[in-house]
């Protein structure tokens, strides 16, 4: 008896957790029902491989969510930055090689640096402000592609972006999008920085009267977005062999609603990266199954999409009551 | 007779005290009093195990003020919980006008005329004052708009009725917070309320702003209005009740007429034991120690911030808790918080250790060694997250190291609680479950994980009961015996002259007096303020 209050209690403490896990279960048990082809080899490495580029666009958006603020400028962020690294590839004007790509990482991560800036010191909300930087970004993509699509892109990102690169039967894409998903959980939960970063999106008051340098944490969570934004970019450009100046606007939806369904509170410190990465599993799972299954319009299936990840916010909304109650009862 | 008995040995009091409450206990024996308008009558309540009411009578009569005084857990706040429609008691009756009532919300309290003030207010400040006033029911016009003309109208006689001298059109968050809580009453009047509780309303007022909510509340009574006036201000307390009931461990001790009551005597009822150590840091004065030699920690000239404070020099030395005390608004606050680098001084140098020093940011007074615990406890304390990351986060890379690891940040908080006492003392439970005083005692052990050059404290005892007060002053007089410079800002006097050195007086963002090697009460403080 008292094992199993112990048990309820350790349950909704950690509701949060539990509520996007028990969604994922649920998801996975029911496509491996209803579609044999779900749980195919195959069909899981098209998973990972889905998911992968928006993983590490999750991770740094994850850290700008837990201090309270936004990033919108991740899907043009990570456009540019793949526009950037070809464009040196093919080096009509300036030819970098395979330079191309660190120095396009760079400048996502000035970008990162402005928007941080601009956001922390000077006061810009960081909605209006990257949603700015959106516009700039994009707009900066096709005058330097020319409004083209550019074809050639380093052989480095091709053989990354493939689902056909293996390393022990899982796509090299998606170890390198658990490598950063890692980093920036270890980030988060056992530096100094991450914890500043929680407290900060907590109550930034009371983060900056502990002598916490809010504005700076502010700042680096944006250059830490950028950057994976960044590295989102550079991995779409190797998995489809060309950077497109108008693709990838659904980056920024797709990455926000995974991070949000795993968990993590749009209003700061709360959730991180376990949840976030319960998240990208939901929605990789259920994007991927829904085009699977049978029997259903295929003109339908983005509206059911929508409605299944509705249901899943609810469950995280009435999953946090019970965490809260919790709380207040000890 | 009550009189006399506060001047006679403690011995002999306590005795009084038990006859008193025989006699008090049945106030209405004999002569034939006006009807109550509120009752309670054998009132219980249990939360699980504990029992938070045990069998209370009360008593508000119409066109009262009704003291309601007890240590924090007493069961005030429980008493009228329950009034409000908060919680329903679970034995015994509340007679409103005579009738038997049980109100299963706060909104059916509100029907019957009953009207809270809490200390945080519920007004809107980005309303106009007119709109506070109305908030709710908007009078309308015939198209169906809201009339502000009316609004404006109405509300300025109403208010002006009250005695309060405020300009309706103005923004409710431009006025003093005093000014906000008179709106709130007159709102919480002008919805028809006609018994109305003011929880601590007095806590965060100026010494001129609490005259304004006495004559404000001395209004409403003339009006037959009855007032249940809960506060840890006992002065405040005598100043305007007409009756003062005590509450003690859930229990009623006595309801006392106003007549020859004294401070003393409600501390004595309100903690049963020996009150004779506090009456005297309360009532009698103190003799501050001779002035300090030692070389002076930080030494502060002429500093000033254009529009709060102007030419504040001082010198906190190693070793001594430096007092200052001020009203509301006299600048001490704003002083604070230039030495913390949370803001800028406009004029003036500060020097640490014999270096000058202008902090730009929190972060780097920290690393200089100043610590400050400001006076909002929204601006010290995470309550959603665990109190052993409460504490560990202002000096986290210092305690912990490179790596940050739960046992580790576990051990030394729980040190910290063991030391601040924190009840109850457990460090990973959130810091929201802990009632306000704990998470004062918190929010100042997050100071104490590296030792302080220079420790400011803003208010470290508000809110906290008679022996929370203690422990925490107990704590501090332990961090001088260890050589920290302390600066202890208070605007209740007690809390400055129980353990300082030496003694400043804001008044007006200026340094009014300096008090040192003298003896000194709270009368001349205040006189200074």
């Amino acid at each position: 008896m008292a094992q199993r209050q112990t048990a309820v209690a350790w349950a909704s403490r950690n509701a949060r957790l539990l509520a996007p896990l028990l969604t994922l279960i649920c998801m996975i048990i029911f496509f491996s029902i209803v579609t044999p082809v779900f749980r195919t080899t195959q069909n899981l490495q098209n998973v990972i491989t889905q998911i992968a580029p928006i993983a590490v666009a999750a991770t740094g958006i994850t850290f700008v969510l837990l201090c309270a603020e936004i990033d919108l400028s991740i899907a043009s962020v990570a456009t540019f930055t793949g526009v950037v690294a070809a464009w040196f590839w093919v080096g009509d004007t300036v030819a970098l090689g395979a330079w191309g790509i660190p120095v396009a990482l760079l400048v996502a991560a000035g970008i990162g640096l402005l928007n941080g800036y601009l956001v922390a010191y000077v006061g810009i909300p960081s909605f209006m402000m990257t949603l700015a930087m959106l516009t700039i970004a994009r707009g900066m993509s096709i005058f330097v592609s020319e409004g083209k699509p550019i074809f050639e892109v380093p052989p480095i990102l091709k053989s990354l972006g493939s689902v056909s690169s293996q390393f022990l039967g899982i796509p090299v894409i998606g170890l390198f999008a658990l490598g950063v998903v890692i980093l920036g959980d270890f980030v988060l939960s056992y530096t100094k920085f991450g914890r500043y970063v929680y407290m900060t999106g907590a109550n930034r008051e009371a983060a900056e009267m502990s002598g916490v340098n809010t504005r700076q944490v502010v700042m680096m969570s944006l250059v830490i977005s950028a950057i994976t934004a960044g590295l989102t970019g550079l991995l779409f450009i190797g998995r489809l062999s060309s950077a497109n100046p108008s693709a990838g606007d659904d980056i920024l939806i797709q990455t926000i609603a995974a991070v949000v369904l795993g968990g993590t509170s749009l209003f700061g410190g709360e959730g991180g990266m376990r949840n976030t990465i319960l998240g990208l599993l939901i929605y990789g799972v259920l994007s991927n199954g829904l085009n699977l299954l049978p029997n259903i319009p295929i003109t339908f299936k983005l509206a059911l999409q929508g409605i299944v990840l509705l249901a899943a916010l609810l469950l995280n909304v009435f999953a946090l009551r019970i965490e809260r109650v919790q709380t207040r009862a000890e | 007779m009550l009189l006399g008995a506060a001047r006679v040995s403690l011995w002999s009091m306590t005795n009084q005290t038990t006859q008193d409450e025989e006699q008090l206990a049945q106030p209405s024996t004999g002569d034939v009093g006006p009807e109550p308008v509120l009752a309670f009558r054998g009132v219980t309540k249990r939360f699980g195990g504990a029992t938070a009411l045990d069998g209370v009578d009360f008593e508000l009569l119409p066109g009262e003020i009704h003291g309601l005084v007890g240590e924090n857990g007493a069961g005030k706040s429980t008493l009228m919980k329950i009034l409000s429609g908060v919680h329903v008691p679970d034995e015994g009756e509340m007679l409103l006008r005579g009738e038997p009532v049980r109100f299963s919300s706060p909104a059916e309290a509100k029907a019957r005329g009953i009207g809270m003030i809490y200390q945080e207010l519920s007004c809107m400040p980005a309303l106009t004052v007119a709109e506070n006033v109305f908030l709710g029911s908007q009078p309308m016009t015939r198209a169906g708009l809201i009339d502000w003309k009316r609004m404006r109208t109405e509300s300025g006689e109403h208010l002006s009725s009250l005695g309060i001298d405020v300009d309706v059109a103005s923004r409710l968050g431009a006025l003093s917070l005093g000014g906000q809580q008179l709106v709130e009453i007159a709102r919480v009047v002008f919805s028809g309320a006609s018994i109305i509780v003011l929880d601590e309303p007095t806590s965060a007022l100026s010494g001129p702003e609490a005259k304004r909510l006495f004559a404000a509340m001395a209004e409403l009574k003339a009006r037959g209005a009855s007032l249940v006036f809960i506060s840890h201000f006992l002065e405040d307390v005598i100043a305007v009740s007409d009756r003062v009931t005590v509450l003690k461990n859930s229990r009623k001790v006595a309801t006392l007429p106003n007549e020859g009551l004294t401070k003393h005597r409600l501390i004595q009822l309100m903690i049963g034991r020996d009150a004779d150590a506090l009456a005297e840091s309360y009532e009698g004065g103190v003799t501050l120690p001779p002035p300090s030699a030692a070389t002076p920690m930080l030494e502060v000239r002429g500093l000033g911030m254009t529009g709060s404070f102007s030419d504040v020099s001082f010198a906190a030395r190693p070793g001594e808790i430096l007092g200052i005390f001020g009203n509301l608004g006299a600048g001490m606050t704003e002083v604070a918080r230039v030495l913390f680098g949370r803001e800028r001084p406009t004029s003036g140098e500060m020097r640490l250790d014999g270096k000058p020093v202008a902090p730009k940011r929190t972060s780097e007074a920290k690393r200089l060694g100043i610590a400050y615990l400001s006076e909002n406890r929204r601006a010290t304390v995470f309550p959603r997250h665990e109190i052993y990351k409460n504490i560990t986060l202002a000096h986290l890379d210092q305690i912990v190291g490179g790596i940050v690891r739960k046992p580790r940040e576990v051990a030394i908080a729980a040190e910290l609680v063991q030391r601040t006492g924190v009840r109850p003392p457990r460090p990973t439970l959130a810091a929201g479950n802990l009632s306000g005083g704990n998470q004062q005692k918190v929010a100042l052990a997050k100071w104490l994980t590296v030792q302080p050059k220079v420790l400011i404290l803003n208010e470290p005892t508000r809110g906290m009961d008679v022996g929370a007060k203690r422990e925490v002053l107990d704590l501090i007089k332990a961090l001088r015996a260890e050589g920290v410079a302390i600066i202890l800002i208070s605007t209740e006097p007690e809390t400055v002259l129980a353990e300082s050195d030496r003694i400043f007086v804001m008044s007006k963002g200026r340094i009014a007096r300096e008090f040192a090697g003298e003896r000194v009460s709270k009368d001349l403080l205040m006189s200074y303020a």
